[in-house]
């Protein structure tokens, strides 16, 4: 009889990479994927075809704009609709059984489905921020100026990235209580846009929202305008937002999906 | 391990809420029932009579509503039981753009199997389900009866103490029935306790030490087939009698 040893970080960390990979393998293969990641590559060219309805601005600007704009709904879609329909997946299929029943614990479950989303969105954000940046170094090339500085676009990709996954980790709070991927997609949605108009609604006197995290904070189209990175103590403040954010949505997720009844 | 039995339900009884009205359904009425270690037992019921609700709970995915589960004296949801247990679902569907090889590799790692063991222990899986020609295909591919050797073989990857199998013999043709039930039998002479569900009695009878007959959440009957129809141990056993007494027992309890 075999005894491995399942106990410890080392192993639990082993299976959260085990299901990571697998919920990294099972999204690529969703059309909803596929149909998300056309969508954003077609506003993203689109950009360059609007680009004479700059309103005056200029034309680099408004193809990054545009192209981040694109960038965010999709990955902010993404987050949404793939966490919901891969989890809600797992249960109806009865796949969930295969990992449930082994000597792991649920939080595993939960932090290797959420770092599986992450992974899907960093190769969403990766692949489409090289379309975004080749768009835009086509474009100073026929202008013949300089193309918009890559390490700006990057981190502007990046703290996008850190708001889709935030969403994410949302949305699989939601579905370790809620009964269908449909509410689940759709409240997760809900959520991101309440967190959308945290600030503003702050602003408007709406104090009751001042814990919930405010998203907009990782739009960082604004650093483009002005052509500078941000700082890096505001980056790891940032960093720090989310990381606090993540651990408390995973942990709400992990503590309902422990009581779950499967 | 020294613990006496494999498997205890000491009054287990389990109820799901209705969603929206609230209401309490009881699934499982509470009973007890004990197995020692190296024998098979058989559920045996109609639908809706408890079989799954009994076998998801010693699988720790369900919480009794009251009375315990325990694995070797563990509680069912404990990691300690769960590393005992191998557990094949009723219509399990897995992966299908994975390869038979790659979905029994990632079962054996969050087994925690290590990686020089993995290999050998899934050829031999691989091998014991008749599935060793057709490993490398993708699962999309398999028949119905394939898949369901697939789910057995995910469930014995890790040499499990304690296999809890919810209609092992679904979707499998006459003769993967019959090499099902050999291959469980050897098992269990090897020393695993087996606890599955059944529809065909008689298959159950001849392959099971002990047979529990549930109907609408209460323990009917529990006992050796031989017992239950006051067969002589040895004798051969009469499957219209097996199913008669069935049926009687059923009209009874409605």
């Amino acid at each position: 009889m075999i005894r491995p040893a399942h106990q410890g970080a080392l192993a639990a960390g082993r299976r959260i990479r085990l299901i990571a990979q697998h919920t990294l393998a099972e999204a690529v293969h969703l059309r909803l994927t596929l149909g998300l990641g056309l969508m954003s590559a077609v506003l993203m060219g689109a950009s360059y075809s609007l680009r004479e309805f700059n309103f005056g601005g200029a034309e680099l600007k408004f193809i990054s704009d545009f192209g981040l704009g694109a960038l965010g709904l999709g990955g902010g879609l993404l987050a949404a609709l793939v966490t919901a329909q891969l989890f809600f997946q797992d249960l109806e299929t009865h796949a969930i059984y295969t990992v449930l029943t082994r000597p792991g614990q649920r939080w595993e479950y939960i932090v290797g489905k959420f770092t599986g989303v992450a992974a899907l969105l960093a190769l969403f954000f990766a692949v489409l921020s090289l379309l975004l940046v080749g768009l835009l170094q086509v474009r100073a090339a026929e202008l013949g100026g300089a193309g918009v500085t890559w390490t700006i676009l990057l981190c502007t990709s990046g703290l996008l990235w850190l708001k889709s996954t935030l969403i994410g980790a949302m949305t699989l709070f939601v579905g370790t209580y809620a009964r269908s991927a449909l509410f689940t997609s759709c409240l997760g949605l809900l959520l991101a846009i309440v967190g959308q108009l945290q600030a503003w609604a702050q602003q408007s006197g709406w104090d009751w929202l001042r814990g919930w995290p405010n998203l907009a904070l990782f739009d960082a189209e604004a650093f483009l305008g002005i052509g500078q990175i941000p700082s890096v103590g505001w980056l790891i403040g940032a960093l720090g937002y989310w990381v606090a954010y993540v651990a408390l949505f995973n942990g709400l997720a992990a503590y309902i999906f422990q009581r779950r009844e499967i | 391990m020294d613990y006496p039995w494999a498997i205890e339900l000491v009054d287990f009884a389990k109820k799901y809420r209705e969603s929206g009205s609230g209401h309490a359904c009881p699934a499982v009425g509470g009973f007890t029932l004990r197995l020692a270690p190296g024998q098979i037992l058989g559920l045996l019921g109609p639908n809706g009579s408890g079989k799954s609700t009994t076998l998801k709970a010693l699988a720790g995915l369900l919480m009794p509503t009251a009375g315990e589960c325990r694995i070797f004296g563990h509680q069912a949801d404990s990691a300690a039981a769960r590393a005992l247990i191998g557990y094949l679902p009723e219509t399990p569907r897995y992966s299908p753009h994975l390869t038979g090889r790659g979905f029994l590799r990632y079962c054996g790692g969050l087994s925690s199997l290590s990686p020089a063991m993995l290999g050998p222990r899934v050829s031999a899986v691989l091998s014991w389900s008749g599935l060793a020609e057709a490993a490398d295909g993708l699962i999309a591919t398999y028949s119905k009866g394939m898949k369901q050797r697939l789910g057995l073989a995910q469930a014995m990857l890790h040499e499990p103490a304690v296999l809890l199998l919810d209609e092992p013999a679904s979707g499998l043709d006459p003769g993967g029935r019959l090499l099902l039930s050999r291959r469980l039998r050897e098992l269990a002479d090897g020393g695993t306790t087996i606890v599955l569900s059944a529809h065909l009695l008689t298959q159950a009878a001849e392959l099971c030490d002990r047979l529990a007959i549930l109907g609408s959440g209460q323990l009917l009957m529990e006992g050796t087939a031989q017992a239950l129809l006051g067969v002589a141990p040895g004798r051969t056993l009469e499957p219209s009698r097996l199913e008669q007494l069935y049926l009687e027992k059923l009209s009874l309890h409605d």
